[in-house]
């Protein structure tokens, strides 16, 4: 009985939650003039107008494809820098490995947006600013101390064994990573990677500073910019409907692997 | 098979040089190099770079949006602490320990909004916020307190409380999970002990769950500290921009205006440093007052 007094925050949090994105799925369907007569109501009928807009005269298909552009090539990316370095911190005993780890490990609590400045001017002079391949490099290496940190400690559980017949039958160390460790680690590596894929496909801030032209635009930008545009030309339901396009992967991908995330997230999280 | 140290000297080099080169280049580099940045006058062509000392520090202690930019952070990593915290426990505990069948459901729906992007979630309060159109004023109306409806983001006294409904909304999922990892491994035997006791639910929560999470809860403040300070600009410049007449400008706000705004980057590179500063003495003195004994029973 008393458990139903627990239950009314937890019903109104969920709410609190559920309602504002509903909204937003509901509202890529309305019209303007729906909107504005009654912003809690549902639509008249489910049009794709809205999508079809955001999609063809906002640019939007552009956006997606440059995000996704950057999300893969970034992820990967990510991987191949971490996955050796993690290896070689985990596992193999040289002198400074310590030291490494901490350096890679600190990295994660400065403010990066000190090193935006002087990125800027570094992305110029090596042509990749307003360069979505330039982005996904920046993307990439931002990602490489969480990458790490939570690479070493999954390789941490692989039996040292494994590796060590392996070798005995005559497989190089490349051999070794590429055979027994990165398929030994293939769980730690898809968390990883589908947390940082939706980092990279969420990210917004540095795409605003190292990207300029609209063909350039990550879906980030592209949906701060129709944000924008809707102060003046009142295209709100377009705005809603270029929000939904960009949280539908999201939530595919959240469905798919809710609970991978969720235990990556946190074990991410744990450090400082 | 005997490896010749050579080889594996090969094979060492072969998994650091490339990630440490990347790293040097995208990484430190720029970090040292906007700590060097900041002793120059600079408005991004390389001619004009003029080095002028301390200028840039002497400018930012008489700046005066600077101490309005510090208490707006502040002011974001108190109410984020306290908001995200007292819900987050709340729901970890509701969770893990007083047996409800849809707990799965609540964790799912609550962890949700922090896979969403910070644009999205920005531009989605915005709208909620917005005077004609928003659910908060409209629902206000509704149920009878038109008195209440107010531009929540266009005033200079309800802006910056207003980014902090969002940022708790959309953190509190992460906290909520990293707390029930920490309940879950808080041994039964104590609550069947202070059960036995004669302890209510109420005095078990102060007696063992919470010095027992204590190390996730510092793990959890400390972390919502250092985001907030390093990165709270991001919601202030999709949702406010600063604004109203400064009223939500944030340190790192007030940096991406000064350099990538007005092209003052000596002085924003200023802005980065004092950032920096402030952060690792905040996480020190934080670390210091929130040292406490690891309780062992």
């Amino acid at each position: 009985m008393k458990r139903t007094g627990i239950r009314i925050p937890l019903v109104l949090w969920s709410l609190a939650v559920l309602y504002p994105i509903i909204w937003m799925f509901i509202g890529s369907f309305k019209s303007n003039g729906e909107i504005y007569a009654n912003p809690w109501g549902l639509p008249k009928s489910l049009n794709l107008e809205n999508f079809t807009t955001a999609w063809t005269e906002y640019n939007i298909d552009t956006s997606v494809f440059n995000s996704l552009i950057v999300t893969v090539v970034g992820a990967l990316l990510t991987l191949v820098l971490a996955i050796p370095t993690a290896y070689a911190i985990e596992r193999l005993r040289f002198r400074g490995s310590q030291l490494l780890f901490t350096l890679y490990v600190s990295a994660m609590m400065i403010p990066m947006v000190l090193g935006w400045i002087p990125l800027f001017f570094l992305l110029a002079r090596f042509n990749m600013l307003d360069n979505i391949y330039g982005l996904a490099i920046v993307y990439a290496v931002s990602q490489l101390p969480f990458t790490i940190f939570v690479l070493t400690s999954f390789m941490s559980t692989i039996p040292k064994s494994l590796e060590e017949s392996a070798a005995i039958d005559g497989l190089s160390p490349y051999g070794v990573l590429l055979k027994i460790i990165t398929p030994l680690s293939m769980s730690g590596i898809i968390t990883v990677t589908i947390m940082n894929a939706i980092q990279f496909w969420n990210e917004y801030f540095m795409a605003l500073i190292f990207l300029q032209t609209e063909e350039n635009y990550t879906l980030a930008l592209a949906i701060d910019f129709i944000s924008s545009e809707a102060q003046y030309t009142n295209a709100w339901g377009t705005l809603f409907a270029s929000l939904t396009i960009a949280i539908v992967p999201v939530i595919i991908l959240y469905a798919i692997f809710q609970q991978r995330i969720a235990k990556g997230m946190t074990e991410g999280a744990i450090k400082g | 098979m005997v490896q010749s140290k050579k080889q594996k000297y090969l094979f060492l080099a072969f998994c650091l040089i490339p990630t440490f080169v990347m790293f040097s280049i995208f990484t430190l580099y720029p970090l040292f190099s906007g700590l060097y940045y900041s002793f120059f006058e600079w408005s991004g062509a390389s001619q004009d770079k003029e080095f002028i000392g301390f200028s840039n520090y002497i400018q930012l202690i008489n700046d005066e949006i600077i101490p309005m930019t510090i208490v707006h952070d502040y002011f974001l990593v108190a109410a984020k602490v306290l908001g995200i915290m007292v819900l987050a426990l709340f729901f970890a505990v509701a969770l893990t320990q007083l047996k409800i069948k849809e707990a799965p459901f609540y964790r799912i729906v609550f962890f949700f909004p922090n896979i969403m992007s910070v644009v999205v979630i920005g531009i989605l309060w915005t709208f909620i916020y917005n005077p004609s159109l928003g659910l908060i004023n409209s629902g206000l109306q509704f149920i009878g307190l038109e008195d209440w409806a107010r531009p929540w983001l266009g005033s200079e006294k309800w802006a910056l409380p207003s980014l902090v409904i969002p940022s708790v909304w959309a953190g509190i999922g992460l906290f909520m999970l990293m707390l029930m990892g920490g309940i879950a491994n808080v041994s039964k035997s104590y609550y069947e002990a202070a059960e036995i006791d004669g302890a209510n639910e109420w005095q078990q929560f102060w007696k063992v769950t919470l010095p027992l999470v204590w190390p996730q809860i510092k793990i959890s403040i400390l972390y919502i500290v250092i985001t907030t300070l390093n990165g709270s600009f991001i919601i202030v410049q999709i949702m406010t921009g600063g604004g109203p007449n400064n009223s939500t400008h944030v340190m790192g706000s007030y940096l991406y205006e000064q350099a990538f705004v007005q092209y003052n980057f000596g002085y924003g590179a200023a802005i980065g440093v004092m950032i920096l500063i402030l952060s690792l003495v905040t996480v020190l003195i934080l670390q210091f007052f929130m040292r406490r004994e690891r309780v062992e029973y």
